[in-house]
């Protein structure tokens, strides 16, 4: 694998409906728990398809088993119950948990369908996370009423989550952290602190996922962040955010995820603007530390609308190598 | 003392009619039902959560906001000289707003809230009370940012709205403007900008209600404003209760208390002990006892239970003061 300009997407894919069906036909009690882990297993092996047909470098599994990012966390920790529907914008909603109590780890919750999906593929696969600040942050808090009690609490969760995808294999981790930039003068540091606590000692490449939100207010402070690869959504605003990157260099030692397709758009970009887009950040971060990625996940998208965006997505990555030579 | 709220209301609740509006949108999206079937979907859910607010007893209800797509752009699309644009995160929440875009003069094309309005002052046993994001927030919130200009254009517009609402017989206008927050003092000439919005309002009462933070540094400069009742969030904005302590307030207060961010459950007892804190500073016959912000950050269930603590305090501050 040549390391110039490397394709992954951020996590998630959409839900066949086959999957959604019985989802919610298990949610109803219809449906049996072996039954529906066989259809998620099922669907996470057609994602594992896209991409290898795609031909993409590093594979995600797509998220088959979650409803959501947060809300996956909110079943599955100790100390936290499933939340209710709430709104997170347009028609998109999400089941908010609540922290009831001391949160807690006792066994792995990630790590059979990662080792299910890595099964499927040498490609590498990425260990899927959310961040600490971003799950305490997108949940309703009953039981510390400090958000730094709260955030080295998970912090201390997720670092032993991200402790077993290492021990199962998994060479890359991304932590999500789409919250981060919440509050960025009163506690963007401790959102680092935290990431700080996720990754020490674990032997893998973490990369972190931040989108939209006040992206500038934590630039470039969020280089201190602990992680080989930061993430960030550059096509939803037509690669706006690489000014920041002119104005204050990137670091030397970080991979820069560029997002290249909107993935709030039903438009499906055409290749010479997302070959615009990396020419532009060729500019600014080599081509071995520049990744090329959707914006975020791919979920809000169609099964025909992520392929004709992924491979929009590749082909300008082959030709941008093309014309560069790289 | 009365009881109101801020503005949204969840939309959605548990079980499939729950959750028609979600169906109905994502229906209408794919072009399976037409634009009037959607809205039939709309209002059937608006009077559904205007009559919830009113079965548990609060005073002046919302139309719940159910129809806006976020605060921002449910009035960028529709005024002139507007595009919308990008996903932005709504002040420090976990919901997301499309930011508007100046791209030419701002003018009122046409009502934006009225038929919301009438259809929920329809539904209501209790008096409806329409409710606008303010021109401060509409223009900091956009691409551009609070520049005076932006600032008067937005207030011109909002004045022909706040007009046709009056002219729709709303008894009680609210102006949001959450954005004043992120300040330590009031936008330059703001006092003149809040008369420009409310020049036609008749003979409607008028509210301004900030949230998601403390306003004590400007406090004594938004009780000077021409509106009847200043609305305060005292959860996130707990800061401004220091200046409230210390400050003779004439008009009446909205007591934003009870916590709209939060599921954890108020003791209304607590609730009715903050608000009699000040039964000698502030005219509490006059005044409202609220949510902190929208409803909409909790989910239906709780939203129900945090009015009921809302109403169950309302009384408790009314027995001890009769």
């Amino acid at each position: 694998m040549s390391n110039a300009l490397r394709t992954t997407t951020v996590g998630s894919f959409a839900k066949p409906d086959y999957l959604q069906r019985a989802r919610n036909r298990h949610s109803a009690g219809k449906v049996t728990a072996k039954e529906l882990d066989g259809l998620t297993r099922q669907a996470t092996k057609e994602v594992i398809e896209v991409q290898k047909e795609l031909g993409l470098d590093v594979f995600v599994h797509g998220e088959m088993e979650r409803g959501d990012m947060v809300g996956y966390f909110g079943e599955n920790l100790p100390g936290m119950r499933p939340g209710e529907l709430v709104r997170s914008y347009g028609n998109r909603y999400y089941h908010k948990p609540v922290i009831a109590s001391e949160v807690r780890w006792d066994a792995p919750v990630t790590v059979d369908l990662w080792r299910y999906a890595q099964s499927l593929t040498d490609k590498p696969m990425k260990g899927m996370l959310t961040g600490p600040y971003t799950i305490v942050e997108w949940s309703f808090d009953e039981h510390y009423g400090s958000r730094r009690e709260a955030v080295l609490a998970m912090a201390r969760a997720i670092h032993h989550e991200a402790e077993a995808l290492a021990k199962a294999g998994a060479k890359y981790i991304q932590v999500d952290e789409p919250a981060i930039h919440t509050r960025p003068g009163e506690d963007f540091d401790l959102a680092v602190e935290a990431m700080g606590v996720v990754v020490k000692g674990v032997s893998a490449e973490f990369h972190t996922h931040i989108c939209y939100g006040d992206v500038p207010k934590i630039y470039p402070g969020m280089l201190r962040l602990p992680v080989t690869q930061i993430h960030l959504a550059f096509k939803n605003a037509n690669f706006e955010l690489l000014h920041l990157l002119e104005a204050d260099p990137w670091d030397s030692k970080k991979e820069l995820g560029l997002g290249v397709l909107d993935v709030h758009d039903h438009h499906v970009e055409s290749v010479e603007e997302v070959k615009e887009g990396i020419k532009h950040a060729l500019r600014l971060v080599p081509a071995d530390r520049l990744w090329i990625e959707p914006d975020c996940g791919l979920k809000t998208r169609t099964p025909e609308e992520v392929r004709k965006k992924l491979r929009v997505m590749v082909a300008a990555r082959d030709e941008v190598r093309r014309d560069l030579a790289l | 003392m009365q009881t109101t709220v801020v503005g949204s209301y969840p939309r959605v609740s548990n079980g499939p009619e729950g959750q028609r509006l979600r169906k109905a949108i994502a229906m209408w999206e794919r072009q399976e039902i037409s634009r009037e079937d959607l809205r039939r979907v709309q209002v059937d859910v608006l009077r559904e959560v205007v009559a919830e607010q009113a079965a548990v007893g609060v005073d002046l209800v919302t139309d719940g906001n159910i129809t806006w797509y976020d605060p921002l752009s449910h009035f960028a699309a529709k005024m002139d000289g507007l595009e919308v644009g990008a996903l932005e995160r709504y002040f420090d929440t976990n919901t997301y707003y499309r930011r508007p875009q100046r791209v030419g003069p701002v003018h009122w094309r046409g009502p934006m809230t009225v038929e919301d309005y009438s259809a929920a002052a329809a539904a209501s046993a209790a008096p409806a009370k329409p409710v606008l994001t303010g021109p401060y927030t509409l223009a900091a919130l956009s691409a551009e940012g609070a520049s005076e200009e932006l600032v008067m254009e937005f207030a011109e517009a909002l004045m022909h709205e706040v007009k046709a609402l009056a002219a729709a017989g709303a008894p009680h206008i609210q102006i949001n403007e959450p954005a004043l927050v992120l300040r330590t003092d009031l936008p330059r000439g703001y006092n003149h900008i809040a008369g420009l919005v409310l020049r036609g309002k008749g003979n409607a009462k008028t509210t301004l209600f900030t949230y998601f933070g403390g306003v004590g540094p400007m406090l004594d400069d938004l009780l000077m404003l021409p509106f009847d009742v200043l609305g305060l969030d005292l959860v996130q904005g707990a800061s401004t209760l220091k200046a409230l302590a210390v400050t003779d307030v004439e008009k009446g207060l909205a007591f934003g208390l009870v916590d709209a961010r939060n599921t954890k459950l108020e003791d209304p007892k607590a609730v009715a002990k903050a608000v009699l804190a000040f039964k000698d500073r502030v005219p509490l016959d006059r005044s409202y006892l609220a949510p902190s912000n929208g409803l909409e950050f909790l989910p239906r269930a709780r939203a129900r239970e945090k009015l009921e603590v809302l109403v169950t305090a309302a009384k408790l501050v009314g027995e001890a003061t009769t």
